[in-house]
């Protein structure tokens, strides 16, 4: 047995109003004045106890009434699902308190008042709730273990920060059901702190609390229109004038708010210095780009932000990034020994057209090859030449085993014998003769895997054309296990295959890169075929001047790469060719095969919290969770960092429209299954069983005719005391 | 005045519409002749003549009162009685103790005592009798002794009673409020008894009042009795041991008869000032028949010492009790 609402039993102490009555009634001060009391004074006081006698069945009827109307008031129920709140008491709550930490919630005062928010819902926990307080962005982790002490509740509260995240809905509502679910409280609660940004649901995410959750929505987002000026993204161009590379950087700022700013400060601050500082006029929710004059690269890692005036959120108003001068890729071309001087033209044009990076290459004729020509190269490519033999070969099959790229393109001098020392190890199969389709005006490629890193770059329509090169011959390569075909000819021949050999690539073209036995260097695409094939194969990555709050950064090439760079004999092979780092599924990534180092080193956010990497601890991935500048380096230096990333904030979140907070409400606490809403007891909240029972309406049914009994019977005895 | 000069009076009289009028001989006058005027109309033909019986000459007695027209037919010498002794003293004791002051109706029992004794007084003056009056509480406080000129004096003296009393009547109605404005008990008032009754009041003032008496009178007392019966009849045994006629006019209130009282109080005696939480609804039974049975005993004892007894209620009228009254007085007589 219980009450829904208990509060009400205090209408009990109303009991003592007929006692008091009956008290005050017989105690009454009230003089009267007779001519002798002669007679009253001869009556013994037996008269007080035939009142008590007869008047005792009006004060039961009273009493009774009045104790049923309040039991009514209190609405009473029968906990049938006794085993459920055995545990901790019946009327105990689990509460999940949800506090949006996204980075909006720095706008104003916002984050003030969901902390105030937080604290009253901690005040609310009686000691037989038990409260978990989850603190949420993009994810969503519990503060505490469910507890109810109000004090270590109220410490977890304030100890919350807002952080750099967006916000996510369903991560934390997940999580509050997991803890609803697992609960033997019979009552459930969250209570939702947050501005309720839209960006936050898309409606999609199939969430569900437990059924006869109470969510209690507690929305800290300003009424009416908000205003906010972010940077949104950047362009780092560089150019090489008299030799110098310069970055000219290029931010796009966006206004959301209805009024217009003028004036704007916007600034570009490079290593701690500010170079330039620009006023900007943005119109009401429009945008604008801002271009700062080029300025030269310094050596070694620069850092840059770029400040857009201060609003009331501040954190989307930086913008922030790192530059490393480029270094050039360095590919050697080995051209037949009687090849002629234009064997090359085409490809070294090419090579030598690359900014970014910068290509260096250097031909050199098969005969002339040594195994010293091998070092500090990032690409070798075979121009119809044979794999070189003896030592030169063998180091060539080193270098492509540690990591380096090779290109081998068939030609005529392409022959099956000149492939024969080395082609277990580095070629897929025997080259056959060449396949002749002069006679049909040339052959075209059939089928180009652009989901390949190489060809990615033509996956948009429009954006290059293969289909009007024309191939008149190639050389058919036997496939070995392994060994992927990136592109075919449109007669199904292999026009470009891949394998891979150690930590490095071996990619066969099987026709040539010139003119002779197709058109593809007449082709606009040639360029950035060119230059993507020539990156892919040396591994090139590009450094990412800036990743987004909540991507994971794969540190494991940068670990290696530095390992590798220490020891005193690997320094000539690939020192720029090992990339050090990429997002994951970024174009380019490199090849997590690269052998790590087991030193320890520390990820330093821009908080100041370390997070341990590599060394015992078997991670590789660093998790950008904060806006600045992340520092990794090893447990053991104190110097500069061996690398540094830069971190900016995921702008869907500047967006701060709000929803309607019954609509999340509804989304989540909806039943689809309303077949199984017929359950029993148990499965039902509290208010939905009281519902159930109904009988408070039973007991004031029988109050009413207690009631009615009372008046009777008191009409009754008045009319016998007048008789 | 005859009675065709009358003002029409009603039969019976309210003592409220009385107490409207100030002078208290024309009430008496009012009740007592509009009563004579009743008798007239009465059955009871032949009660105002006074005489009573006939009785053998005896030598000595005076010849005048020989009843010539009888000895004419029966040639014997009667003598000729008559009932009242137009010579008689007729005195009225009033009970003025504070008890007296209480009137539920805005008319208290004093007041009644006072119209009733008024009445009598005026009705034996007609009678040429001589007339006195006494009020007592503990002891004798007002007293006219018997004479055939003193009604204006007795009239006067029962006149002064209602202004000395007023307050103690207001008292009766409102309680204690006004108390202090009643009489005070003198130094040598009798400590009263636990039970309430009045200690032996009547014994004391009876017995003083009864040392003035010298000829035999017809005495009434006027009192609403708040003593025990035995001791009253032993204070009325001093007045009837010297040959006196008593009689005894019991004035009760309504509200004391039938105790009306609804809502629990603090009830004062008026008397001793004392108080009692008292809730009337359980005791209104035992006290009705205690009160009963008090009258009862009282009719019962006085009656058997050849004492008229009569209970008024103070909200009969007054003519109606005078008329009943003299009915029960002019029966016994008979008897007598």
């Amino acid at each position: 047995m219980g009450f829904l609402t208990p509060a009400f039993l205090i209408g009990l102490a109303a009991l003592a109003v007929p006692v008091l009555i009956h008290l005050i009634h017989r105690e009454r001060r009230e003089v009267v004045a007779f001519p002798s009391l002669m007679f009253l004074r001869r009556i013994p006081y037996k008269s007080v106890r035939r009142q008590k006698l007869r008047n005792l069945l009006l004060f039961l009827l009273r009493c009774a009434a009045l104790i049923l109307l309040v039991a009514a008031f209190a609405r009473p129920l029968f906990e049938r699902g006794g085993a459920r709140a055995a545990g901790a008491g019946a009327r105990g709550r689990e509460v999940v308190i949800l506090v949006d930490r996204s980075y909006s919630m720095g706008y104003g005062t916002r984050w003030q008042r969901a902390l105030d928010a937080a604290r009253r819902a901690v005040d609310n926990v009686l000691p037989d709730d038990r409260a978990t307080v989850v603190f949420f962005a993009d994810a969503a982790s519990a503060a505490n273990r469910a507890t109810a002490d109000r004090a270590a509740l109220r410490a977890t509260v304030d100890a919350g920060t807002v952080g750099s995240g967006v916000t996510r809905y369903a991560p934390a509502l997940k999580l509050a059901s997991g803890i609803l679910d697992a609960s033997e409280l019979p009552r459930r609660e969250v209570v939702l702190i947050t501005d309720f940004q839209r960006v936050g649901w898309d409606g999609h995410d199939a969430v569900r609390l437990p059924r006869g959750t109470t969510v209690t929505p507690v929305s800290v987002g300003e009424e009416g229109a908000t205003s906010n000026i972010s940077a949104t993204s950047m362009d780092l161009h560089r150019d090489y004038p008299a030799g110098r590379e310069h970055v000219t950087a290029t931010v796009r700022l966006t206004n959301k708010g209805a009024a217009p700013v003028s004036g704007l400060p916007v600034a570009i601050e490079v290593n701690g210095r500010t170079l330039q500082t620009k006023p900007v006029t943005l119109a009401a929710n429009s945008s604008a780009t801002v271009a700062f004059a080029p300025f030269p690269l310094g050596d070694g890692l620069s850092r840059g932000t770029v400040h857009a005036g201060q609003d009331v959120l501040p954190h989307d108003n930086l913008f922030h990034f790192t530059l490393t001068r480029g270094q050039a890729l360095a590919v050697l071309i080995v051209e037949p020994a009687d090849a002629a001087a234009t064997r090359s033209l085409y490809l070294t044009r090419a090579l030598a057209l690359g900014d970014r990076p910068p290509m260096r290459a250097q031909v050199k004729k098969a005969g002339q090859l040594r195994a010293a020509d091998l070092a500090g190269q990032a690409l070798v490519i075979l121009n119809d030449a044979g794999l070189p033999g003896g030592d030169t070969g063998e180091r060539l099959a080193a270098f492509v085993r540690g990591g380096g790229g090779l290109l081998v393109a068939l030609g005529d001098r392409s022959s099956a014998a000149s492939w024969e020392s080395g082609r277990a190890a580095l070629l897929p199969g025997p080259v056959g003769s060449p396949v002749d389709r002069s006679a049909n005006w040339g052959g075209t490629l059939g089928l180009i895997d652009r989901s390949h890193p190489v060809f990615e770059l033509f996956r948009a329509p429009r954006s290059g054309d293969f289909s009007a090169a024309r191939f008149f011959r190639y050389r058919p390569v036997t496939l070995g296990p392994g060994d992927a075909v990136l592109a075919r000819y449109d007669d199904g021949g292999p026009a470009l295959i891949e394998r891979r050999v150690g930590a490095g690539k071996v990619l066969i073209w099987t026709s040539t890169l010139d003119a002779f036995w197709n058109d593809l260097a007449l082709q606009p695409v040639f360029l950035p075929f060119v230059h993507q094939l020539a990156k892919y194969t040396a591994g090139y990555a590009e450094d990412a001047p800036w990743f987004t709050v909540g991507q994971a950064v794969d540190v494991s090439g940068t670990m290696a790469t530095t390992a590798t760079a220490s020891a005193p004999d690997s320094s000539a092979v690939g020192a720029r060719a090992a990339p050090p780092a990429a997002a994951p599924g970024a174009p380019g990534a490199a090849p997590a095969a690269r052998a790590p180092s087991s030193e320890e080193w520390n990820a330093v956010a821009p908080s100041g919290e370390r997070t341990r990497l590599g060394g015992r601890s078997a991670a590789r991935t660093l998790v950008l969770a904060e806006q600045g500048f992340y520092e990794l380096r090893r447990s053991d230096e104190d110097g500069h960092p061996s690398r540094v990333v830069a971190v900016n904030l995921d702008l869907a979140e500047s967006d701060l429209s709000t929803m309607d907070p019954q609509e999340l409400i509804g989304a989540v606490t909806a039943r689809a299954d309303s077949a199984t809403a017929a359950g029993p007891d148990a499965e039902l909240t509290v208010e939905e069983r009281e519902r159930r029972q109904a009988i408070w309406w039973y007991l004031l049914a029988a109050a009413l005719l207690l009631l009615a009994a009372e008046t009777a019977f008191s009409n009754r005895l008045s009319g016998v005391r007048r008789a | 005045m005859t009675a065709a000069a009358q003002p029409v009076v009603p039969q019976f009289l309210d003592p409220t519409v009385l107490a409207k009028i100030g002078n208290l001989e024309l009430i008496a006058r009012v009740v007592v002749e509009g009563f004579l005027n009743g008798l007239h109309r009465s059955p009871h033909l032949g009660m105002s003549m006074d005489f009573a019986e006939h009785r053998a000459y005896m030598p000595g007695d005076d010849i005048r009162r020989i009843d010539w027209k009888l000895f004419g037919r029966t040639d014997r010498h009667y003598l000729k009685e008559f009932e009242a002794d137009t010579n008689a003293n007729f005195s009225v004791l009033l009970d003025i103790s504070r008890s007296m002051g209480y009137g539920s109706r805005g008319l208290t029992k004093l007041d009644y005592a006072r119209y009733l004794a008024a009445c009598l007084l005026y009705f034996s003056h007609k009678q040429r009798d001589r007339i006195g009056f006494a009020t007592f509480d503990d002891d004798i406080v007002d007293f006219v002794p018997p004479s055939a000129k003193h009604l204006p004096v007795a009239l006067h003296t029962i006149e002064r009673l209602g202004t000395r009393h007023s307050a103690l009547g207001a008292a009766g109605e409102s309680g204690a409020a006004t108390r202090s404005a009643a009489r005070q008990p003198s130094a040598e008032s009798p400590v009263p008894s636990p039970d309430g009754a009045k200690p032996r009041v009547f014994e004391r003032a009876l017995a003083k009042f009864a040392d003035s008496v010298r000829r035999r009178s017809i005495l009434v007392l006027i009192s609403d009795l708040y003593d025990e019966p035995r001791s009253i009849l032993d204070a009325i045994s001093h007045l009837r041991g010297k040959g006196n006629d008593i009689i005894v006019m019991h004035l009760l209130d309504p509200a004391e008869l039938d105790f009306p009282f609804d809502e629990a109080a603090s009830f004062e005696d008026l008397e001793s000032a004392e108080r009692l939480s008292v809730i009337p609804e359980y005791l209104r039974d035992e006290y009705r028949a205690m009160v009963a049975e008090h009258v009862a005993t009282l009719g019962k004892l006085l009656g058997e010492n050849r004492i008229d007894y009569t209970l008024f209620n103070t909200s009969e009228p007054l003519d109606r009790a005078l008329f009943s009254y003299l009915s029960n007085r002019q029966r016994l007589s008979r008897v007598r």
